[in-house]
This record gives C-alpha cells, sequence and structure tokens, in this order.
C-alpha cells in the first residue's frame, strides 16, 4: 500500500508538471505550426523570477508565482516580437523559428549563468510541511503542484473555447487565411498565443524548481518531456497532451521504483518508438490536423 | 453616377513577381451586383485576393468609399467593410457552426450586433440553426458554402466578394446558393461575385466582366451578352 501511494503521488507530481510544461509548447504548435525551441528558457526564467522577486525584492515567498507569471508573459510577448513578428509571413517561417529559437534558448541560458551563477539555489515558493497518507508523508507542495497544473489546464482550455481571443487562436490554428478574412490581425493572435505560453511555462518552472532545485538548464528537461507529450498525443492537441501527461508521469514513477531511476527516461523514450510505429500521428492524433 | 463603392483603378496584380492580371479597372457602385466570368486560371481569384488585401496590387489602386487601401493589412481591409468569401469555403473546419458564424463577428463592430446578425442569418438559413452546434467538418458541400456565405454576412460588411459561390455542388444545392445571393441583393447588399460560367449569375447582374488571360476583354449587361453568343463560345467554350 505504501508503495502504491508513493508512487502515486510521485507519477502525479510528475504528471502534474509535465501536463503545465507541454500546454504552452502545444498551444503555439496549434495556433503558429512551430516550434517554440526557448520554451524551456521560459520556464527557468519563471523559476528564477520567482526566486529573484523573493530573495532580492523582497515580496513575500507566495508572491514569488504571480512575479514569475509577469516576468515569463513579458518575455513570451518579447520572443514574439523580435523574433516571430519578422518570421510568419515567410514560406519557411516552421525551420526559421526553430532555428531562431535554439539560439535564443542558449542566449538566454547563458545569461541567467552570468546573474545567478551555477548554484542551485532553492525555489522560496515551497511548504514544507505534509501530511501522511497511509504511513506516506506527501508535502502540501506536490498537492499545490496538482491543483496549480490542474486549474491551469482548466483555465487555458476555457480561455480557448469560450473567450472571443480563444475562438480567434483556434480559428488562426485552423486556417490562418480564413481568420484574416475574418478581421483577426494573426500577429497579435500570435503575440497573445506566446504571452499565454510564457504565462504558463512560469508556473510550471516555479513548481518544478520547487521540488528540485533552480539551474540555468532547468528548462531542458521538462521541453523534452513536453515533446514526447506532445508527440504521443498529436502536436497541436491540448487535451490530449494532458491526458498523456497524466499518464507518463505515472509510467515514469513505476518505471523509477520497479526498475530503478535512471531506467525512467529511457522508457519513456521506448513508450514514443512504439507509439509513432504504431500512430505515426500520435495516439490521439489526427492526419495533417492541427489544432488548440 | 455618384463614384462607385469599390473602384479599381488599372490594377496589376500576381504572385512573386509574375503579373497575372493586368490594367484592370471596373466599378462596384452600392447596392449594386456585378459578375467577373472567365475560364479558371485567369486571375479572378486572384483579383479578390488584390481587394481584400491578400496580396499587395503590383500597379495601380483599389479605392474603397473613395479612400485608397493602399498596402494595408487584410483585417484592416476588412475592419473597413470589404468582406472575402473564399473559394472552397475555408470554414474553420473542427469548429462547431455557431463558433464559425462568431467568428464572421470577430471584429469590434459586428461583435457588439452579434446576437442581430445571428438572427439574421439564421432567417435566411434556417439549416444552420438546425446544425448550429454540429462540428463545421460534418457538413455537406452545400451546407458548408451556406455557412461560408453566412460567416461572412456576420462581418455586415459593405461589400461581399464572392468567389466561385457555385463551384463543386450539386444543382439542388446551387439554386439554394444562388437562391441566398438573391436574397442578399433584394435586401440592398453590395456583391462582387467571380464564376466560371455565366449561367447562373447573369440574371441577376448590374454589369459583367469577362476576364481572359488576366484581362478584361469584353463587359456588358446580361441582355447584350445574350445578343453576343459569339463571345461567350469564344471564351467559355459555352
Amino acid at each position: 500500500m505504501e508503495t502504491v501511494v508513493q508512487i502515486l503521488v510521485s507519477g502525479l507530481t510528475l504528471g502534474a508538471m509535465y501536463a503545465a510544461s507541454t500546454i504552452g509548447l502545444s498551444l503555439v504548435w496549434g495556433a503558429m505550426g512551430v516550434l517554440n525551441m526557448a520554451h524551456g528558457a521560459l520556464l527557468t526564467i519563471g523559476g528564477y523570477a520567482s526566486y529573484s522577486a523573493v530573495l532580492h525584492v523582497g515580496l513575500p515567498w507566495y508572491l514569488g508565482l504571480p512575479a514569475a507569471m509577469i516576468v515569463s508573459f513579458v518575455v513570451g510577448l518579447l520572443i514574439y516580437h523580435i523574433i516571430f513578428r519578422f518570421m510568419y509571413r515567410h514560406p519557411a517561417f516552421e525551420t526559421n523559428v526553430i532555428i531562431a529559437t535554439v539560439g535564443l534558448a542558449i542566449f538566454l541560458e547563458q545569461v541567467t549563468l552570468l546573474i545567478y551563477g551555477a548554484y542551485p539555489f532553492l525555489q522560496p515558493f515551497s511548504i514544507e510541511e505534509g501530511f501522511f497518507v497511509s504511513g506516506v508523508f506527501v508535502r502540501f507542495q506536490n498537492v499545490v503542484i496538482l491543483v496549480l497544473a490542474v486549474a491551469t489546464m482548466l483555465l487555458v482550455a476555457a480561455l480557448l473555447s469560450r473567450t472571443r481571443m480563444g475562438r480567434a487562436i483556434r480559428a488562426t490554428a485552423l486556417n490562418r487565411e480564413a481568420a484574416q478574412l475574418m478581421g483577426v490581425n494573426v500577429g497579435r493572435v500570435f503575440a497573445q498565443v506566446m504571452g499565454i505560453a510564457g504565462v504558463v511555462a512560469a508556473i510550471s518552472g516555479v513548481m518544478l524548481s520547487s521540488i528540485t532545485t533552480l539551474a540555468p538548464t532547468m528548462g531542458y528537461d521538462p521541453m523534452l518531456k513536453a515533446f514526447i507529450i506532445c508527440v504521443i498525443a498529436g502536436l497541436g492537441n491540448v487535451p490530449g497532451a494532458l491526458i498523456a501527461a497524466f499518464i507518463l508521469g505515472l509510467f515514469e514513477a513505476v518505471v523509477q521504483f520497479a526498475v530503478g531511476v535512471r531506467f525512467g527516461f529511457p522508457a519513456l523514450l521506448l513508450l514514443v518508438i512504439i507509439a509513432l510505429i504504431w500512430r505515426p500521428y500520435g495516439v490521439f492524433g489526427r492526419r495533417q490536423v492541427r489544432r488548440v | 453616377m455618384s463614384t462607385p463603392l469599390l473602384e479599381v483603378d488599372s490594377l496589376d496584380a500576381g504572385y512573386h513577381g509574375q503579373r497575372v492580371l493586368r490594367d484592370i479597372s471596373f466599378g462596384v457602385p452600392d447596392g449594386g451586383l456585378i459578375t467577373i466570368i472567365g475560364p479558371n486560371g485567369h486571375g479572378k481569384t486572384t483579383l479578390l485576393r488584390a481587394v481584400s488585401g491578400l496580396i499587395h496590387p503590383m500597379a495601380g489602386e483599389i479605392r474603397f468609399e473613395g479612400k485608397a487601401l493602399g498596402r494595408s493589412r487584410v483585417d484592416q481591409i476588412v475592419a473597413r467593410g470589404i468582406v472575402h468569401i473564399p473559394q472552397g469555403d475555408m470554414i474553420f473546419s473542427e469548429m462547431t457552426v455557431r463558433d464559425n458564424l462568431m467568428m464572421g463577428a470577430y471584429l469590434p463592430v459586428p461583435y457588439r450586433r452579434a446576437d442581430a446578425n445571428l438572427k439574421e442569418v439564421y432567417a435566411l438559413l434556417p439549416r444552420l440553426e438546425e446544425r448550429e452546434g454540429q462540428i463545421a467538418s460534418t457538413l455537406s458541400g452545400g451546407e458548408r458554402r451556406m455557412l461560408a456565405v453566412g460567416r461572412g454576412m456576420m462581418t455586415g460588411g459593405r461589400i461581399l466578394l464572392i468567389d466561385e459561390p457555385s463551384l463543386g455542388l450539386a444543382p439542388i444545392a446551387i439554386d439554394t446558393i444562388y437562391g441566398l445571393i438573391q436574397s442578399l441583393k433584394e435586401a440592398g447588399r453590395t456583391l462582387l461575385l467571380v464564376e466560371e460560367n455565366a449561367s447562373r449569375v447573369a440574371d441577376l447582374a448590374d454589369r459583367i466582366y469577362l476576364l481572359d488571360h488576366g484581362q478584361f476583354v469584353w463587359q456588358g449587361t446580361a441582355s447584350e451578352l445574350d445578343q453576343h453568343d459569339e463571345i461567350l463560345e469564344t471564351y467559355l467554350g459555352a
């Protein structure tokens, strides 16, 4: 029983964090059809922004998260205005963005390293206390992570399905030209998507660093997992990505417990290969359909 | 005669430096229905794309309500009241019928009137109301076309540019679409219609232009077209 609870807690926490890292990536892919390789950097910036807001600015610890959301929102908008804005009309947009954002990710990582160094700071947005579930100690932080991740997903889903802005994002994803003909300023939609992706990335960056530590390279691993989840779910499919995130989180937790921690990631990759052979467009994906 | 609502003046347009249209000039009067016919691949769609701003003119000018469109963005042109209903519908396939229509009312001005406009569209196209919650990709070809026109109406635009409304439809669906176009005309809407074939549009159109190899080779009214069977025969093989 203790084992099951332990696996569940760790699997759900992993799944929640993966889900939160995936939303932004999937949203950007769905709306613009591009992979934002600087997504991990947005996560990292969020984590450090929360740290600085509390340690350097002196805000109370619980304001670390909102501060991080604002900072990553602004950085997301900047990525649009500095890079995407000049590229999205070009036919080679998809490739150009990958190259440009890889460069940006390396640059941002070095800037973080310059400012903060490689010291593994602890995330102040963290609750050490906890409670026991059939003999297993569960930190409140794990509960916070799960609740935050689920709330974020629901909010993003509601935003996409119920608001005028969300409808325009979905329409742009389905047919950019038709959306323009309805009066949608596609550039503005892309900026909005990057802003939302930034906010969501900050949430996952703060959550991730709250159970590990801060590091300039901390964004790479969740971004890689987000890719895996996107591939399994079908790129651009947000609801599918959420289900896949929790399944993969639990799967990784089981493998880590049963086989060994270092086998968790290889097992995930093996799963991707199998999934892609079985369903080349993703388990929940459909052929050539992008959607958010 | 007063200035037309939409004026195209000595327009050259095309893609990647290749001219598709040469020296195109015509006007669409307020409340009028102008039709451009011609064989496929001769620039009809290019002309509509130039008016709606999807491509920019290489030479010449397009004026709307007397003011040049210049190099405005597509969404700015839509905001001024020019609404392009593209060939092949381009509906938002994974969205519901209602969400598709609401996208037509995306801009702030039509958004405030969305409920009234939606009623108007549903009154004219009751089939869309029946299918309100259905995902657009499950509609039939005729229903998709109705949705595309309905979505265009939701914009509340001053002029509708409709590209090949009868393309690929069964005869009965073509009847419905032309019934709809007739009611739009009777309601005083300004329309610019592009068709490959003159047979369905001739009687509705105030003036017909024949586009061949990127240039107007003939223009006149429907009755004039009737008197010159050789024109259709030469250019359209009809």
